[in-house]
């Protein structure tokens, strides 16, 4: 495949891609459904699943309001409301991972209301790096183990979950090698094909991803002239679910860097320790991560890493894309703001979207007065 | 005139006494702690859910933003103090307690002025994950230490290794007071303490239970107010010997049969959060329907049950982890269930409250849940707890007429 095959093929999945998970299941995957970036898919990986990201779609709620209020994010409202409609039939069932009161209390109505076969909860501490949290996280990603293990009636063997290790560490090397390009050769790929070809991740088997990002990464130009005019541009959020944001970005000569989406760089950022037992490996990455608003570090780590990241960039604004309703992000962002234009004079921008009333024309207005500002046009 | 008179000894009778001698409690407590501001002592606020016993025992005030925020909202001054969060970022779509607080932080507003400068701060996340999100915005505003005590969630039974990490914390958290006081942790005073918290807690659950006498001597609104004294200060003596009235009241009431509500016909379970500047309105509502809140999920989460005074730490750890918040669907259906056969109830009326998400989350599942398992109706109302601006009173009174005229024999169908 020659790389404008692969980025289409990333871009088309990345517009619907459940078309593409229904038929997942006729090539005899079974498809496992995820929602955050803290699940360790690794061990579904191990066992034999697919893991699949579910990250809402743009729908008009029909089944989700009997069980959710409209004061709760469109991620958990979208996702239930495919499911109660019958739409992910195909699913082997879902992991919940607590991050968030809305998650936490997600899981037992998507539980009560549905019928996929396996339904699995993780617990996570909400302070994480601290030395207190690290037995409790391990012992609850071995229960995770335990749960998927009960559910297939089988083990899940320590080679086998040493090699999804392998696999999914290899596919945060290509990712990372891939996001670096822009700053190392600008030119070579651009934002939105980058963060296309990494979404395009959640959605397929990651020894296929890996290939993919492997052809992809050979058959760039990493020696095109530098620069493209284009203001650069950082992202800030829990998901981009479509390309809508980064393609007004781009058609509005503005070009996205980096990002600390939990879909996009903080998904693939740090590695499995693989000389480590597995277990214990899969919690310490956890574990030792940041950025993840939902989740204690220390009260400083969140702000310094994006700031840093920022700088590295070199964007010259952020735009923070935001779920309604979302509390751990809506919370940091005076605080993240306020630093940003303080510590780096990067003015920052803050969008709320609504999956099921999402408007392209009002973000193109804002989003065209934020870039003419910063590119003083 | 004499029917005037008469109207007014009745409604002197009805009057629960004790609601005199709380407010000279809370008056005496804040003005304390106010004063105690710039001196030595230290000063904590800390989450409503979160292990107080220690601060107690550890000689430090404890100060409540969201008992302040009931107040501020009871008071109507809510609304100005999240505006100004509002202007400093903060979305419309957080917790009204978390900008009404940060919103008062920054302008000492609010009803008596703002609450006094903390030397350091103590959020429990059993309540929900806004309040460590919230925390760490105090943190960065006063420029204090914060100690975070984290209680993953529970489905099912308290799962060991939760229980071992609510503990490590525990212990963790003494340390924290040995440091940040300067005084060493006293086992014994902690459990003279943390007894003295348990027997209040264990008067309050007497107190609650009164209500299950037909007619009821209190409505659950009276507990929203009451209960101020064990969620700020439990572990105290004044603390139990205002329950100990309390209960004695009560129980006089019982004997001489006066119930709170001149006429009791329905009686009603609420659930979540009290709807704090609404309070006066739906009372009247409530009288005029001649329908009792005989119990509530939220004031009876200040009842402690399970508790091993040898091993004190470990009692306090597994009781602040299983809060009623903390737990699943399920479980908080089995103790909704509870509440309706002990107080014989007609129905529930859930606030669906757009401030508290752990609270409101859930609740079309148990409102079917408690129709199907009870055969009695469940009403959803909307509203926020201090955020005035979310309410459409007209709306609310009328469905909850509405509910309440549809009472009359009814059973459901699921």
């Amino acid at each position: 495949m020659d790389v404008q095959a692969i980025i289409d093929e990333c871009m088309e999945l990345w517009r619907d891609p459940y078309p593409h998970l229904a038929r997942l299941r006729d090539e005899g995957q079974k498809p496992m459904a995820v929602f955050c970036s803290y699940t360790p898919e690794e061990i579904i990986h191990a066992a034999g699943f697919t893991p699949v990201r579910l990250m809402g779609s743009v729908r008009t709620i029909t089944h989700a309001d009997a069980h959710l209020q409209a004061y709760c994010c469109s991620l958990a409202r979208t996702d239930l409301d495919m499911a109660l409609a019958g739409e992910l039939d195909y699913l082997e069932g879902a992991v919940f991972v607590q991050t968030c009161d809305t998650m936490m209390r997600l899981s037992d109505i998507w539980r009560r209301n549905t019928d996929f076969p396996f339904h699995g909860d993780l617990v996570l501490p909400i302070r994480m790096g601290e030395e207190v949290s690290l037995p409790f996280l391990e012992e609850e990603v071995r229960r995770f183990r335990h749960s998927v293990e009960e559910y297939t009636g089988e083990s899940i063997w320590d080679d086998a979950l040493e090699e999804s290790i392998h696999i999914y560490n290899r596919n945060r090397r290509l990712a990372d090698r891939l996001y670096k390009l822009r700053a190392s050769s600008p030119g070579a790929i651009d934002g939105l094909s980058a963060t296309a070809v990494v979404t395009a991740g959640f959605w397929m088997r990651r020894e296929k991803h890996n290939e993919m990002l492997h052809e992809l990464l050979e058959g760039l130009d990493t020696g095109k002239a530098a620069g493209n005019g284009k203001t650069p541009l950082f992202v800030s959020g829990s998901t981009c679910t479509t390309p809508d944001l980064m393609e007004l970005l781009m058609e509005l000569g503005a070009e996205v860097v980096d990002d600390d989406l939990c879909s996009g760089h903080r998904y693939f950022d740090n590695y499995v320790d693989e000389a480590d037992t597995p277990e214990e490996a899969l919690a310490r990455r956890m574990w030792g991560r940041i950025n993840c608003p939902a989740k204690h570090q220390c009260i400083e780590d969140r702000a310094e890493h994006m700031l840093r990241q920022v700088q590295d960039s070199g964007a010259r604004g952020v735009v923070f894309f935001l779920q309604s309703f979302c509390e751990p992000h809506l919370f940091d962002v005076p605080y993240l703001r306020e630093r940003l234009q303080d510590e780096l004079d990067v003015p920052s921008l803050v969008l709320e979207t609504e999956l099921q009333s999402f408007s392209r024309g009002q973000l193109r207005t804002r989003l065209q007065a934020f870039i003419e500002t910063i590119s003083g046009v | 005139m004499g029917e005037d008179n008469a109207r007014a000894a009745d409604k002197e009778r009805r009057r629960i006494k004790s609601a005199d001698t709380m407010r000279d409690m809370m008056v005496k407590y804040y003005t304390e702690a106010k004063g105690a501001e710039g001196t030595g002592r230290h000063i904590a606020w800390i989450t409503s859910g979160a292990p107080v016993e220690p601060l107690i025992a550890f000689d430090v005030i404890p100060v409540y933003p969201e008992n302040h925020g009931a107040m501020c909202g009871a008071s109507h001054m809510n609304v100005e103090l999240c505006e100004v969060a509002e202007g400093r970022g903060f979305s419309r779509d957080l917790c009204s307690y978390a900008r009404g607080d940060i919103g008062s932080a920054m302008t000492k507003g609010g009803p008596i002025g703002g609450l006094p400068r903390p030397t350091f701060l103590v959020a429990c996340n059993n309540i929900c994950n806004t309040v460590f999100k919230w925390y760490e915005e105090l943190a960065r505003f006063f420029d204090v230490p914060l100690f975070i005590y984290d209680t993953p969630f529970v489905r099912g039974d308290l799962p060991r290794h939760i229980a071992d990490y609510a503990l490590r914390q525990m212990e963790e958290y003494m340390g924290f007071l040995e440091e940040v006081t300067g005084r060493p942790y006293d086992e014994p005073h902690f459990v003279e303490v943390a007894a003295k918290s348990l027997f209040a807690s264990a008067l309050w659950k007497d107190v609650l239970a009164c209500n299950e006498h037909k007619p009821a001597p209190m409505t659950c609104f009276d507990a929203f107010i009451m209960m101020a004294p064990i969620v700020t200060l439990r572990g105290t003596q004044e603390v139990v010997d205002f329950y100990q009235g309390l209960l004695d009241e009560m129980k006089q009431r019982i004997d001489e049969g006066i119930g709170i509500l001149p006429s009791e016909r329905y009686r009603l379970i609420w659930d979540n959060i009290p709807v704090w500047y609404e309070m006066r309105n739906l009372g009247r509502l409530f009288m005029e329907l001649e329908t009792c809140l005989v119990a509530d999920t939220y004031t009876s989460a200040w009842t402690f049950e399970g508790v091993d005074v040898d091993k004190p730490l470990q009692s306090m750890s597994k009781i602040y982890t299983e809060v009623y918040l903390n737990i699943n669907l399920e479980r908080m259906a089995d103790k909704i269930e509870s509440l309706a056969t002990r107080y014989g109830v007609d129905g529930m009326l859930m606030h669906s409250n757009r401030s508290c998400k752990p609270y409101s989350l859930g609740q079309y599942d148990l409102a079917r849940e408690f129709a199907k398992r009870t055969g009695k109706p469940a009403l959803i109302i909307e509203a926020d707890h201090t955020d005035s601006r979310w309410y459409d009173r007209a709306q609310v009174e009328n469905r909850i007429r509405d509910f309440v005229e549809n009472l009359l024999g009814e059973s459901v169908s699921v």
